[in-house]
């Protein structure tokens, strides 16, 4: 039986008058790792500070069985979270911030902690504002690692940072945390580098959940037609989702189309995580030919 | 109690003014006690020799370094004061300005215990280096003596400082604690420009009817007169220690 991390439940929050997440429900089980995906302003980082316990919301959230808003800091020994990689503190050196997180933090492991530090350039007497951008980030990672919990949760944590460092993060990531009995939830609007990490994949728009869909499902419900012709499908049932003219074709994605009808019209392939964030939430109806 | 000792270790690695400024305040004594050790004024002024002997000469002379002492430990003890209230006012504001809040509150400590560890360091620490910097201080410059000095000076001085701690600091301390968490750009200001308002209205416009209500016996002791200000402070205190839990509870 699969073990349930998180249990959300017709959660919603308002800000004053303004709705910012609507009926929300979701469970995030163990082994997964869950993409909340949208554009600014969707509700992800909402969403996330309400798992964290940061703010109150109605509805019904529990993360390994607490309500996270009580129960917070007793919730934080069997969930780990990285709110924003620059946040380490400076004038900190290296040991006395693993010391210190070692003193508070129940389930961390210095020697880990130096184990996964042995092959980086940082060492323990550096003081952490010397770092560069990059390093501080894989101390945070190290930092976090080295914290035996079950859940991750990371709030754009790639935010600012270099293509090869955001990369290293992702692969560190799988590398050294995940595994069959842990899970990760991370969030992010640059969809594209996260896509080969993810099993499971939540858009939000606009506070609410617009698709939720294993990575499998991708390729089994979804495909993306590059046609150079101009298109009139015989069947009324074949409508795409979303079309886009390009200079010398047009793209169209289709949700649960039999891929081989639609190989006479041109190339099918798998859309990508961007090409179906772009579809479910552009605005543009479908142009009918 | 472990994470205590951690949160504790941390302010004192970040605020290293703490422990600075007393390890300064002793240099000094040092060189004083050097200076008039050169300029023994025995040999300086060549005193005749029957006034050498005299009793009277040693007392004044050692009266004047005990009134010396006292005005120091007058010196070390508002000098701690002070960094204290810099200490309360900066811990709170310098973590949210280089977002280092985020990092800590990652971690499963209450806020009200890292608030807790502020007001420790505060209340408890300081004082105690008051005392610690007052003894070295005292041996610095009597010697095997320091113990007689001492007594007599701690007799009257120990309960100036509790009363002084209680009736000034603790609220002070508590207000810059505030202050240092909600501030935006300077809880420097802040602190001191609403205690200033009010002042001026009160001035302006009251007559000074809060200057009043408030007046203080604070050095002479529990007299009906200072109950009132000992309560104002104990509810400032609470207040702004909650406000500042709270304020800090909301960070994201």
């Amino acid at each position: 039986m699969q073990k349930t991390f998180v249990d959300i439940q017709n959660l919603s929050k308002a800000y004053g008058s303004t709705t910012v997440l609507h009926d929300i429900s979701l469970s995030i089980g163990e082994g997964e790792i869950v993409g909340l995906i949208g554009p600014n302003g969707a509700g992800k980082s909402t969403l996330l500070k309400a798992i964290m316990g940061l703010i109150k919301y109605s509805g019904s959230l529990s993360i390994f069985d607490k309500d996270p808003f009580k129960h917070r800091t007793e919730l934080l020994k069997n969930m780990s979270y990285i709110a924003d990689v620059a946040s380490l503190p400076g004038w900190m050196k290296v040991k006395d911030m693993l010391e210190f997180v070692g003193q508070t933090h129940p389930k961390f492991s210095l020697e880990r902690a130096k184990e996964l530090l042995v092959d980086t350039p940082i060492t323990l007497d550096s003081r952490i504002e010397t770092l560069s951008k990059g390093m501080k980030t894989r101390l945070h990672l190290v930092t976090i690692l080295a914290i035996n919990t079950d859940l991750l949760v990371l709030d754009e944590p790639t935010l600012g940072l270099d293509v090869l460092v955001r990369r290293d993060f992702q692969d560190r990531l799988v590398k050294d945390y995940y595994n069959q009995q842990r899970s990760i939830l991370i969030t992010t609007h640059q969809v594209d580098e996260i896509e080969s990490i993810l099993t499971r994949v939540i858009f939000i728009k606009e506070g609410r959940i617009n698709l939720d869909f294993k990575i499998s499902e991708l390729k089994e419900r979804y495909c993306k037609l590059v046609s150079k012709q101009n298109i009139v499908f015989s069947d009324p049932n074949i409508k795409p989702i979303y079309q886009r003219a390009l200079p010398e074709a047009t793209e169209m994605i289709f949700k649960d189309v039999d891929a081989n009808e639609l190989s006479q019209y041109g190339d099918v392939v798998t859309p990508t995580l961007e090409d179906l964030f772009v579809a479910t939430n552009s605005n543009s109806v479908p142009a009918s030919q | 109690m472990k994470i205590m000792l951690a949160l504790l270790k941390r302010e004192l690695l970040e605020h290293r003014n703490i422990w600075f400024v007393p390890a300064i305040l002793v240099v000094i004594a040092v060189l004083l006690r050097l200076s008039l050790a050169f300029g023994d004024l025995s040999i300086d002024f060549d005193l005749p020799s029957q006034l050498q002997l005299d009793g009277a000469i040693d007392s004044a002379i050692s009266g004047v370094m005990i009134r010396g002492l006292n005005w120091m430990n007058y010196i070390i003890m508002m000098t701690m004061f002070i960094v204290a209230c810099f200490y309360t006012l900066s811990c709170l504001y310098n973590e949210r300005q280089d977002e280092s809040v985020l990092f800590w509150r990652s971690l499963p400590v209450s806020d009200g215990m890292t608030i807790a560890s502020k007001l420790i360091i505060a209340l408890l620490v300081t004082p105690l280096l008051v005392l610690a910097c007052q003894i070295v201080v005292a041996f610095i410059f009597f010697g095997i003596n320091a113990f007689d000095y001492l007594a007599v000076y701690f007799s009257s001085s120990l309960i100036l400082l509790v009363k002084l701690l209680i009736w000034s600091l603790i609220p002070t301390v508590a207000w810059c604690l505030f202050c240092s968490e909600v501030a935006n750009k300077n809880p420097f200001l802040l602190a001191f420009f609403a205690p200033f308002l009010l002042w001026v209205i009160d001035t302006l416009f009251l007559s000074g009817a809060i200057g009043q209500y408030l007046r203080v016996n604070r050095w002479i002791g529990f007299s009906d007169y200072s109950v009132l200000p000992l309560v104002s402070g104990a509810i400032v205190s609470v207040v702004s220690i909650s406000l500042a839990i709270v304020k800090r509870s909301q960070r994201i």
